[in-house]
């Protein structure tokens, strides 16, 4: 009985995967295709990687969607992290304001907070490109941080705070040793989301951008009047990056570890 | 753990400004904003080199999109919009005049592309690309007879109901309406726009079809439909690919439409603007530009080249833009936008 | 406890300016005529009439969120099991979990999407696969099926996350307690598990809710030009026909029908807590 269970899930985990996964196979089966098609496979073919290669635009697109969601998810993890805690302990009136002006790049449609950080921007007379797409992708990355710190906070035993304070801690020695360890599963699965919606962002991005600036998104969109498979070798490039990045994130501590047990030993 | 993060973020910090430099240097900048995949390999790497210059490309999909960000604020000192759009901004007095002591080359450009009514004596604008709007279709499952005596109409023939695609924009759909029921594609009159709507409500309803932008080009490429609207450069193109495939006009007219290069008001650097559209109007330029984007050159002699027999479009149908007298370019007008666009998200809704 | 209050100073004094500004804008052009000029103002309702007197307005709107609703239910579905399976599974298998869920969101959305066209078209993977079993060949792409499908692949990881999120942190002597009590598998489930992983549940829904309903790029090409949602219809006004003022309205509408469901889903927040406090 429990073992068919156990079974069960398996299946059923391993077809989530096979959804989950299939467009991105799919994705790289055919950066390797000689033409364009993406539904025929002509043959082997590394055409497309040397077209990414040479193509200067296509790189710097991949450096600015990389270091904006880099930035945008630290500052908007601190700031959102730190602004949920005192909101935690802020007045109801207060609470329930920041909640709801946070709602508005939450639920609006995107191009309609992208129209109007437009208006905004170009009121101000700012001239777009960097700053203006990260302060955009900062401002709407916060927002999913507190919503996922928020119900952490709330699930918080108050007490184990002031036990700590009763104990000596100051306030800040207390946030950091008592409710960041408590909120971190939350933190963390904010910057996730964080670091996702920047690097996925492509329609307020689209709006704010300027000055040649553009990610990959406002590529792959301008360039898919023509299907383009160097985007297919650039996405399969970017998912080459990403394994590596989290083999390493994975491997190397525990390599670590075990050659720090074996001197140990030694 | 914290060093090392510190170091991180001090790399960080360093490697921004630098490579944000490294785009600039102290090279003059060129700022180019034009429709995605509408340049041939090694145009712009070759106008860099004669120049010494940096050229910054942004790409927009619709004069629309472009309108937005231009009237945003946003500075660019090329923008290579459509007819009717470069007519709009003219109204709006947001281009500057073109320096013709700068543009030698203008000599080079067709009879056909040149004192076009949205700027008669080209003062502000120079022709990129051009070409109409037609049908592209599957030669083995189309009778070149239907076509011939439908026209547009053929998007309401039942033997191909269930196989054809629209191309979702209200501009060039209503466009067809209009030369389909003998009006022009500028009328502001209510009774014929009505019936113009009831004609494309017709197709929706009764034809099942799919309404596509660009993916046209790639799903007529591989036959998934039997015909579809396209225009003639993307239909150029796509034939040279695939010979089963062909591009007829209706002898009740169509859009003929030009995508001009223009100067903002508020360019940076207008000098090395003309200078830039003196240089895409050498035969060198022009070559690459229409060989790798299948639209139709402004150039004379490049348009004779490329349908000469060793030309890269010789007898291909699509490529050379007819001349006929029911034929038009489209005008600015509010009202029209609009009240068209208001009216084929209907026609959309409606659809089965 | 009060020093921590000032902490939220900064992100107050942000907010109301690149949040609170633009939505200022937008109220502005919905409930004024005409041009691009924010000077003139002349007060009009005008722009909302246009939207609730023709049927077309309304019938969009409620397919957008039978759409988002159907995804939403979906997400819920797969995503219950799926966040549950891995939030009890040991430690060092969790994370991997997490991240298993996380990456394919990092591939840019674009070109995933993408994929799905190319998967689905008529002579895509699927069908080839179904021509082999014998089936004859299904339109897939450009239905309801597709866009579907689409936003669900798009959302479900988010959902995934946040149940997992509240699963984890759930006290496992809950259960034990429960199981001395008596209660068996089902019963504790339904009394421990479910209310404590409901504030997931409903951060999930927002997650998915809300792009989902306000989703443009996934029905364009899943669902081919004539599947018209909310969001076709926005981005239309502000990129083809220029009617800002419409546009504005438009949005503020669906801001509108949003914040109602927003409340209302708090609202069961709220009385799932007190009850439980009750209990």
């Amino acid at each position: 009985m429990k073992k068919s269970r156990r079974i069960g899930s398996k299946i059923f985990m391993g077809v989530l995967m096979l959804f989950f996964y299939a467009p991105i196979i799919y994705t790289i089966f055919f950066s390797f295709n000689s033409g364009r098609s993406l539904t025929h496979f002509d043959g082997f073919s590394l055409q497309w990687y040397g077209k990414m290669f040479s193509d200067s635009n296509m790189l710097q697109a991949v450096f600015y969607t990389i270091v904006i969601a880099v930035i945008a998810t630290a500052v908007s993890t601190i700031v959102g992290t730190i602004t949920a805690i005192g909101l935690s302990k802020s007045h109801r009136i207060l609470k329930l304001i920041v909640e709801q002006v946070n709602n508005f790049p939450l639920m609006n449609p995107d191009i309609v907070t992208a129209i109007g950080l437009l208006m905004l921007f170009s009121g101000l007379h700012a001239s777009k490109g960097f700053v203006t797409m990260l302060l955009a992708h900062i401002m709407f990355c916060i927002p999913y941080v507190m919503l996922s710190v928020t119900p952490k906070l709330k699930s918080l035993d108050s007490n184990i705070l002031e036990a700590a304070m009763d104990l000596g801690c100051t306030p800040m020695q207390a946030l950091i040793k008592v409710i960041v360890p408590q909120i971190m599963p939350g933190v963390v699965s904010g910057a996730l989301i964080a670091f996702t919606m920047s690097f996925d962002d492509f329609v307020i991005s689209y709006f704010v951008t300027g000055n040649g600036v553009s990610n990959i998104s406002i590529l792959v969109y301008t360039m898919s009047k023509r299907v383009n498979p160097s985007i297919n070798a650039l996405s399969t490039l970017i998912i080459v990056i990403i394994s590596v990045f989290l083999l390493l994130v994975n491997i190397v501590p525990s390599l670590y570890n075990k050659s720090k047990a074996k001197s140990a030993k030694g | 753990m914290k060093k090392r993060l510190i170091a991180a973020t001090l790399l960080f910090g360093m490697l921004i400004p630098m490579l944000l430099m490294s785009g600039c240097g102290k090279k003059e900048v060129l700022k180019l904003y034009l429709p995605g995949e509408y340049l041939g390999d090694g145009v712009i790497s070759g106008f860099e080199k004669a120049y010494n210059c940096k050229v910054i490309i942004e790409n927009f999909d619709s004069n629309e999109m472009m309108y937005t960000k231009i009237s945003a604020g946003d500075s660019y000192d090329v923008l290579i919009p459509s007819d009717y759009m470069i007519e709009r901004l003219l109204k709006e007095d947001q281009l500057q005049k073109l320096d013709k002591s700068l543009i030698t080359n203008i000599g080079n450009l067709a009879p056909e592309v040149t004192n076009l009514s949205f700027d008669p004596d080209n003062s502000y604008s120079v022709p990129y690309f051009w070409g109409n709007v037609g049908i592209v279709y599957t030669k083995n499952r189309v009778d070149l007879a239907d076509l011939e005596k439908d026209g547009f109409g053929i998007f309401l023939n039942e033997k191909y109901k269930g196989n054809i695609y629209v191309y979702d924009s209200e501009r060039d759909m209503f466009m067809c309406a209009f030369k389909t029921l003998g009006y022009s594609c500028n009328t502001e009159n209510e009774d014929e726009i009505q019936e113009a709507y009831d004609w494309l409500v017709k197709i929706g309803k009764t034809m099942s079809p799919v309404y596509v932008t660009d993916e046209i080009i790639d799903n007529m490429l591989h036959e998934y439909e039997d015909l579809g609207i396209m225009y003639s450069g993307d239909a150029a193109y796509i034939i040279s690919e695939n010979p089963n495939l062909g591009y007829f006009v209706p002898e009740s007219g169509t859009n003929r439409w030009f995508d001009a290069m223009v100067i903002p008001k508020n360019a940076a650097n207008p000098e090395l603007a003309n200078k830039f559209i003196n240089y895409m109007c050498t035969e060198k330029a022009a070559r690459l530009n229409t060989q790798g984007v299948g639209y139709a050159s402004p150039v004379a002699s490049i348009l004779k080249e490329m349908t000469s027999e060793d030309g890269d479009y010789f007898e291909n149908e699509a490529y050379y833009p007819r001349t006929n007298a029911n034929d038009e370019l489209f005008h600015d007008s509010e009202y029209l936008r609009k009240r068209l666009s208001e009216l084929w998200i209907k026609v959309k809704a409606a659809s089965e | 406890m009060k020093s921590f209050r000032k902490m939220t100073y900064p992100y107050v004094v942000w907010i109301s300016f690149i949040v609170v500004a633009p939505m200022f804008l937008i109220l502005l052009y919905a409930f004024t005529k005409e041009g691009n000029a924010v000077m003139d103002f002349v007060f009009t309702l005008d722009n909302f009439k246009k939207f609730f007197v023709d049927s077309v307005f309304i019938d969009v709107l409620l397919r957008s969120l039978r759409v988002a609703l159907v995804t939403t239910v979906l997400c819920i579905l797969i995503g219950y099991p799926a966040g549950y399976f891995i939030a009890k599974s040991s430690e060092g298998v969790k994370m991997r979990w997490v991240l298993l869920i996380t990456f394919p969101t990092w591939i840019n959305m674009l070109v995933r999407t993408y994929a799905w066209v190319g998967i689905l078209q008529d002579d895509g993977i699927v069908n080839n696969i179904l021509s082999i079993i014998g089936v004859r060949s299904i339109t897939l792409l450009h239905t309801e099926f597709a866009v579907i499908l689409g936003m669900v692949y798009n959302f479900l990881p988010f959902m995934i996350l946040q149940i997992y999120t509240a699963l984890t942190k759930m006290d496992n002597s809950l259960l034990e307690a429960a199981a001395d009590l008596g209660a068996d598998r089902v019963r504790s489930f339904l009394k421990v598990t479910l209310p404590l992983s409901l504030p997931g549940v409903l951060s999930g829904i927002t997650l998915v809710f809300l792009p989902a309903v306000s989703s443009f790029f996934i029905p364009k090409l899943l669902g081919g030009g004539q599947y018209v949602m909310v969001g076709n219809l926005i981005e239309s006004q502000f990129l083809t026909s220029g009617d800002w003022n419409f546009g504005s309205a438009i949005s503020l509408i669906m801001v509108i029908i949003i914040m109602i469901s927003l409340y209302l889903t708090k609202k069961v927040d709220k009385t799932e807590l007190t009850e439980r406090r009750a209990n």
